[in-house]
């Protein structure tokens, strides 16, 4: 068989060498034909293709809908005082017994602690929207929901709706974001669990020059009564300003003082500074050092017996965090209240000096969208029913980010 | 006398107007300055020692955004991760999305391996396609017309001399892309595995075949299962080069190579990733390594 192959290709072969030239013209011919024939098949083809392309619904809108985001977050955890005893702790000066909102890992056991429904849509080409959701167990809440210029002059931006003010570092970063679960102490002390988070509105200009510098003012309700809540006029009034120098390629630094003006009532006056500064030093393509701190003190001006006088409290929180490569990353956090010069009678008997907290957590993420993260705690900021109450906390929370979720801020 | 120092500062000025071009990625950067010649500034956003899918957000490039007249981007979803927020905070008018000075050069380069499913279950895929297009040279050209083009329209006044510029950019890469193919003619390579799906324009255009890559999936980490499965294709295929990027972990790639008597290659994905200084080094480096 094989043989007989061989045998009829090398006739082929020499017959085709014997073929003269003529032959090949007439062949060529032919082929040039077949190939024009073909072309004029393929351009049938490729119109009627375009004639039945277009058969689109002719109001759908479907181009047009937001990116939309699911945000799941949820933990198992295991503390040493009971779910009561934990709903009614104080941090002495800053929340009172039972005051304090909990809406993160409250139980002992399981928590579900919120789905958020983020959403992100251009308006026109002069406005973007945004709007986070925030969905707990029970409740439904607009966390943010603001619409954002893109197209004035002179770097200039204004934001309006509700929104976190970019006050500090921390402040407008959404839980899910955070580096630890927890919230740091003294923001949960100012400002409570959603930061300065309010109705109002913003200005950001970026400098022209090399070295970034960012200046904002915000004006906004000032509901938040745990530092303000004049309830009779919006009284809160934000600004800041950021700055950025990178050393060499790796190390970036990033710097921010931080002013809040409000009224805690209609006469009495809140003042909440705050300085921050982060340092990554980039030590890979996925691995990193970040080593975030901010220090934050309030002026918080309270009616007395006699006269008003002056709160000063503060505190500040400092973090490290090694990202190991793209799935591992662990972290160290202190917290600690620094300064508390109020009224602390109430607390009569109970040691409310060294105020602070220590966490370590580990984190594991199988993908950019997911998270899991063990963290302890050991939380020596509480008195509960009378007496001081440190709390030993162990805790595994998922986070998932599902849908068009965009990118983060730095 | 005040005139005349008022008439120098604007004539200094209008001299030395340079348009500030920032590109996300280096190899457009270099295409840019090929094009733009003095008249412009080009400004390198994203590194390219790092995976061009996660560069660092410093605040440090929003200074730079501020300030651009006009930025290129690579498209395709290659920034998504990175440049949105950024490109949110630089205030920059100019430069938004939609703007004249946006340029994504995704939008004229034929885009391969475009899915015709999307899901994350399938690991970080690109629903516009494979986005790293710039390894194909001949790609290079089609960049070159779109800056040109792109650089007449915000800056009409020297549009004679960007013409210029892509007219002797295109005669020189032209000869060198001839002289490139006459090379590759004789590469010996014809089987690779590469560890994320960076190379499949530059072994598409030159008839090399990629049986599979390291990562089980884009963007998940190799597993032990997926490793020995590649380890076993590659036997059966006889694939002895392994192509790897300058930015992911090294160790699964040499364990295959030891498994298989394979060659790791080390390529370069953007012009600087391994110390070329131009367009020609990083392409040539691209086909001395994988061709050796």
């Amino acid at each position: 068989m094989k043989k007989s192959l061989y045998l009829s290709l090398l006739a082929c072969a020499s017959l085709y060498a014997t073929v003269d030239e003529n032959a090949t013209q007439v062949e060529l011919q032919k082929q040039k034909a077949a190939i024009q024939k073909l072309q004029t098949q393929l351009d049938m083809l490729s119109q009627k293709s375009q004639g039945t392309l277009n058969t689109s619904a002719s109001f759908s809108q479907n181009a047009y809908l937001p990116d939309i985001a699911l945000i799941l977050n949820m933990s198992a955890v295991a503390r040493d005082v009971n779910n009561t005893a934990y709903e009614n702790m104080a941090i002495p000066g800053f929340i009172d017994a039972g005051d304090a909102e909990l809406p993160f890992n409250k139980n002992r056991g399981f928590n579900l602690n919120y789905a958020e429904v983020a959403m992100h849509s251009s308006v026109d080409p002069y406005f973007d929207v945004f709007a986070m959701f925030h969905l707990h167990p029970n409740a439904f809440e607009i966390g943010e929901a603001y619409v954002q210029t893109t197209s004035l002059p002179y770097a200039l931006r204004i934001k309006a709706g509700k929104f976190k003010s970019d006050f500090g570092r921390m402040n407008a970063k959404h839980q899910h974001a955070w580096h630890f679960d927890d919230q740091p102490i003294i923001y949960k002390a100012l400002f409570g669990p959603d930061s300065i988070s309010d109705a109002g509105v913003q200005l950001q200009w970026v400098a022209p020059t090399d070295t970034y510098i960012m200046a904002g003012v915000e004006a906004m309700q000032g509901s938040n009564d745990r530092s303000f809540g004049d309830v009779e006029r919006n009284n809160l009034y934000v600004g800041y300003m950021k700055s950025s120098v990178d050393v060499g390629d790796e190390l970036s630094i990033l710097a921010g003082v931080s002013l809040a003006h409000g009224k805690n009532t209609t006469t009495n006056a809140t003042d909440v500074y705050g300085v921050d500064l982060t340092l990554r030093e980039q030590l890979g393509a996925y691995s990193s050092l970040i080593w975030q701190s901010e220090y934050l003190q309030r002026n918080k001006v309270v009616d007395g017996s006699v006269k008003t006088h002056t709160n000063k409290q503060a505190g500040l929180y400092t973090e490290l965090v090694y990202q190991y490569n793209n799935n591992y990353s662990g972290g160290v956090r202190y917290d600690a209240i620094t300064k508390n010069d109020v009224d602390l009678s109430a607390y009569n008997g109970v040691n409310t000096n060294n105020l602070d907290k220590y966490t370590a957590m580990l984190e594991y993420k199988p993908f950019p969208m997911s998270r899991l993260r063990l963290s302890y705690s050991y939380d020596r900021t509480k008195v509960i029913a009378g007496e001081r109450k440190d709390i030993n906390t162990v805790m595994l929370s998922l986070n998932i980010a599902a849908g068009a979720h965009g990118a983060h801020d730095y | 006398m005040k005139k005349i120092i008022l008439l120098t500062v604007l004539l200094t000025t209008l001299v030395f107007a340079q348009l500030n071009v920032d590109t996300t990625y280096s190899t457009l950067g270099a295409v840019a300055k090929k094009i733009g010649g003095d008249n412009v500034k080009v400004v390198v956003l994203g590194s390219p020692k790092y995976d061009p899918h996660f560069i660092v957000p410093k605040p440090s490039l929003l200074s730079k955004l501020r300030r651009a007249d006009l930025l290129i981007i690579n498209g395709g979803g290659l920034e998504l991760g990175w440049l949105p927020p950024l490109l949110r905070n630089a205030n920059n008018a100019k430069i938004r999305n939609g703007a004249k000075g946006f340029l994504d050069m995704s939008h004229f380069v034929p885009m391969i391996d475009v899915p015709t499913s999307v899901s994350r279950a399938f690991g970080d895929v690109h629903a516009q396609g494979n986005p790293h297009y710039s390894t194909d040279p001949h790609n290079v050209l089609i960049m070159a017309e779109a800056i040109a083009k792109k650089l007449a329209q915000i800056d009409p006044e020297h549009e004679a001399q960007y013409q210029k510029n892509l007219a002797d950019f295109t005669k020189e890469w032209q000869a060198y892309l001839t002289k490139y193919d006459a090379n590759m003619q004789m590469c010996q390579t014809k089987k690779v595995v590469q560890y994320h799906e960076l190379f499949n324009y530059f072994l598409k255009r030159y008839n090399i075949k990629s049986y599979g890559n390291i990562e089980p999936l884009p963007g998940i980490a190799p597993s032990s299962r997926h490793t020995l499965a590649l380890i076993q294709i590659m036997r059966e295929n006889g694939v002895k080069t392994i192509l790897q990027d300058v930015y992911h972990e090294r160790k699964t790639a040499k364990f295959i190579a030891d498994k298989t008597d394979a060659r790791v290659a080390i390529i370069p994905h953007d012009l600087g990733a391994e110390g070329s200084q131009t367009l020609q080094e990083f392409y040539n480096k691209i086909a001395n390594r994988i061709c050796k």
